[in-house]
């Protein structure tokens, strides 16, 4: 680890607690999900806590991204996918026949893996939820854009330059602006896929700054391939394979002390 | 050698020779087209020609040599048959109210003396009817006084010519535009009271109110009336001139018929080129004559554009609601593929078929009980039963509809499915995806498509002669007259300008130079059609260019 990322894991300012005493958001009970007869997660139960860092960790395939997208019913979309369970965001029912799914993607944001922008300006970008909301008033658009984009550490680029098409900046900006997007809708929870897995290093370490900076106002939810990246950014992890929650407690114990022999073999690099 | 095979070098060549080709052909076409066409507008020198005739008698031609060619022939006289090839000379003379003929062709070896002996001081005149005059101008009468002679003439005449082209501009707007008005309003009362009658609403008060407005109708059409009867009584005291033709031949031709006169042979090259744009105007913004062989295709070029624009009208929503849907809602299965098969055979029926069709349907049951329903006061004479326009229009655009949907479809399925996710997971519903994020990214596409279909559209002559094309119609479909685009109104096309002109001609030679100036024209509105929807295009593209790495 270098010296930055030391720092970054010394600063976490709630180690040692444990889940027992967080306030949780999103609670999952017996979760089944089905890729038509093929079960692809098999009975998650877990509490995912409020204004934390999450990361879900596991080798490919290992349905840990499948998981992520239940959290703003993006399977939806996927005809074939079928699910069984409980699923609660602060004690309501995500996938409640009355739940408004547009809604609730409001609630729960989402920023991807490759870096999405929408081929407008950049203001217009982090304005689109907003818009969709039919909100127009040029003073509340204004100032949504700035914090979104101070706090995904982007206004200094970008500010002189809100008209530019935002397909023009760098990778690294581009998945700042997906994040600012996401987040001027002032979203409860945020969902974060293999955020950096297209980022070079130095894009890759602002983005980690930020998430940092913004568990502050959000509870984030990220899938990652790097487990130095688990580790650094949150608080606690969640160990998956081949469908199963293998694990699942704080960073620090999961990476230093792992409960289970699977989870001890995927971290220290024997498979996955 | 073999390596040269065995590389495959050969498969090169050999597509590199099918481009070149393709290429020749393409700009062989044009070429001919343009060469053709354009030449048409060039001032021709104009010759005197002596020549024998069958009889042994001298004769005198004075013409625009317009054609050449060898033809066999075979001497009656000649015992062994023989076949002579003589070269021929298509000479046009004009002056048909004398000759009878615009055209003749004539046998070189029947030519006495020098072959290209320039006619000299000849003037020509283009006149309304008639074609042209070619001879020499004597003088100049108003009312059997002689307002000039000699010298004089030419440069009088002029001046005469272009007070007698104001005088018919101010005549044509007059007719066409204030009385045509005037026509349509009474027209539209006429058919008011109709409709009131059918109703039983036609009271009192109402007949009064039509017959008010009618009288006031009545009353400026008198005015205009008047106006005209003094515009008319100048033109007709423009005077006569009087010409010498060849064969001993003397013509008086009033200047109110002249359109334009010009010498060629004593024009400078500056002058041709002076003329040969002018001629080019006058094409563009004429009135056809003589049964559309002489004169210009304005109403021919504002019909093809206004049924091409309409048709794209119709056919852009249809088509690229049909594509969302298909790629977009619809659940992959058999149906779908049915109806994806149908529409990619629907653009390999031939053009005439979606003519019956449009007769057929549009025409008889939609046009017909729109009629019976909205117009029935109208009736007999049908409103919206009979060929026009809107059906014109909306067969063309039944007819390029599955160009736009297969363009567009393939379009949908290039945006990245990430970038819908993007809308989505911001809470977007579907349909708000759809509309605000892969519609604007699919119309590069959907350009292309409304590019194949402007240009199949413009190009289609088959179809619409069943649904609305006529060869001369009284009436420009737009005009400055509410609703100022009329659907129900039959218009002029030039692709059936050019088959009309080309093949259903009383004179044949007279028009084909016309054929060819009509077909560059038409090329000519394709292109420039195409460029704007391409440079749309471009502009699109360039905006979501970033996305295609």
């Amino acid at each position: 680890m270098s010296e930055q990322n030391v720092g970054l894991a010394m600063d976490r300012d709630h180690r040692g607690m444990h889940l027992g005493q967080e306030k949780i958001a999103i609670e999952v009970k017996d979760w089944n999900l089905f890729y038509g007869s093929n079960q692809a997660l098999n009975g998650i139960n877990m509490s995912l806590p409020e204004n934390r860092v999450t990361a879900f960790i596991g080798p490919s395939g290992c349905g840990k991204s499948t998981l992520l997208r239940c959290f703003n019913r993006m399977n939806d979309l996927i005809p074939i996918v079928r699910v069984e369970g409980e699923m609660t965001l602060h004690g309501e029912d995500m996938y409640a026949k009355e739940m408004d799914v547009a809604a609730l993607r409001r609630r729960v944001g989402m920023v991807f893996q490759k870096p999405n922008p929408f081929p407008k300006s950049i203001y217009e970008n982090v304005c689109y939820g907003l818009r969709l909301q039919g909100i127009n008033d040029k003073q509340v658009l204004d100032e949504t854009v700035e914090w979104s984009l101070q706090s995904a550490g982007l206004w200094e680029e970008v500010k002189d330059r809100l008209d530019a098409n935002a397909l023009g900046l760098s990778g690294g900006q581009q998945q700042r602006l997906c994040i600012a997007r996401a987040i001027a809708i002032k979203p409860e929870v945020l969902l974060l896929d293999e955020p950096t897995s297209a980022l070079d290093p130095i894009s890759t370490l602002a983005i980690e700054e930020l998430i940092f900076e913004l568990k502050k106002d959000f509870t984030i939810l990220i899938v990652t391939h790097n487990m130095q990246q688990a580790a650094r950014v949150s608080d606690y992890t969640a160990f998956m394979y081949m469908g199963d929650l293998i694990e699942y407690t704080d960073t620090d114990t999961l990476f230093t002390n792992p409960s289970v022999k699977r989870t001890e073999d995927y971290i220290s690099g024997r498979y996955g | 050698m073999r390596d040269w095979f065995k590389q495959g070098e050969h498969w090169v060549w050999f597509s590199a020779a099918t481009v070149s080709i393709s290429f020749v052909l393409v700009i062989g076409l044009v070429l001919l087209i343009a060469v053709r066409g354009l030449v048409h507008f060039w001032p021709h020198s104009v010759y005197e020609i002596e020549l024998k005739n069958d009889q042994g008698k001298l004769e005198t031609l004075v013409g625009e040599i317009h054609d050449t060619q060898t033809k066999p022939i075979v001497d009656p006289q000649d015992p062994d048959m023989a076949v002579r090839k003589v070269p021929q000379w298509l000479v046009k003379v004009g002056n048909r109210d004398v000759y009878g003929t615009d055209f003749r062709w004539i046998n070189t070896d029947n030519i006495v003396g020098q072959e290209d002996r320039l006619a000299r001081d000849i003037t020509v005149l283009e006149r309304y009817e008639w074609g042209n005059v070619y001879g020499q101008l004597t003088k100049l009468t108003r009312d059997g006084e002689i307002l000039a002679e000699g010298d004089n003439v030419k440069n009088v005449l002029e001046d005469l010519v272009s007070t007698g082209q104001t005088l018919h501009d101010k005549i044509n707007t007059i007719e066409r535009v204030d009385i045509g008005g005037i026509n349509y309003r009474i027209e539209q009362l006429r058919l008011e009271e109709k409709r009131l009658r059918a109703e039983n609403a036609f009271d009192d008060e109402a007949r009064q109110a039509i017959e008010a407005e009618r009288a006031e109708l009545n009353k400026q059409f008198r005015d205009y009336q008047e106006k005209l009867a003094i515009l008319r009584d100048q033109a007709n005291g423009l005077g006569d001139v009087h010409l010498n033709l060849a064969g001993g031949h003397a013509i008086q031709v009033p200047i109110k018929h002249i359109v334009r006169m010009w010498q060629p042979n004593n024009m400078s090259n500056a002058d041709k080129v002076g003329f040969f744009f002018s001629s080019i105007g006058h094409f563009l913004t004429g009135e056809p004559r003589e049964a559309n062989t002489e004169g210009g295709v304005f109403p021919a070029i504002v019909g093809t554009v206004t049924m091409v624009m309409l048709m794209a009208i119709f056919v852009t929503p249809m088509g690229v609601i049909a594509a969302v849907y298909m790629s977009e809602y619809a659940r992959e299965g058999t149906l779908l593929r049915l109806v994806r098969i149908s529409i990619n055979n629907l653009a390999g029926v031939p053009s005439i078929v979606f003519g019956i069709f449009g007769l057929g349907f549009f025409v008889y049951i939609i046009g017909g009980s729109i009629d019976d329903l909205f117009y029935s006061y109208a009736q007999p004479s049908p409103t919206f039963g009979t060929p026009g326009l809107l059906w014109a229009s909306l067969t063309m655009a039944l007819l390029t509809l599955p160009v736009v949907i297969v363009s567009t479809q393939e379009g949908l399925s290039r945006i990245p499915s990430s970038l819908r996710e993007g809308g989505l997971a911001l809470g977007a519903t579907k349909s708000e995806t759809i509309m605000k994020i892969v519609l604007p990214m699919s119309m590069p596409a959907i350009m292309t498509g409304l590019i194949l279909a402007v240009a199949r559209a413009a190009g289609e002559v088959a179809p619409l002669m069943l649904v609305g094309v006529v060869k001369l119609a009284p009436e420009l479909p737009v005009d400055l007259n509410a609703p100022f685009v009329h659907l129900d109104r039959k218009f002029m096309h030039l692709g059936f300008h050019i088959y009309d002109v080309g093949f259903q001609s009383p004179n044949v030679e007279a028009s084909q130079p016309l054929v060819y100036a009509t077909s560059l024209l038409l090329i000519l509105i394709i292109v420039s059609l195409n460029l704007g929807a391409i440079t749309i295009r471009n502009k699109l593209r360039e905006k979501y260019k970033a996305l295609d790495n």
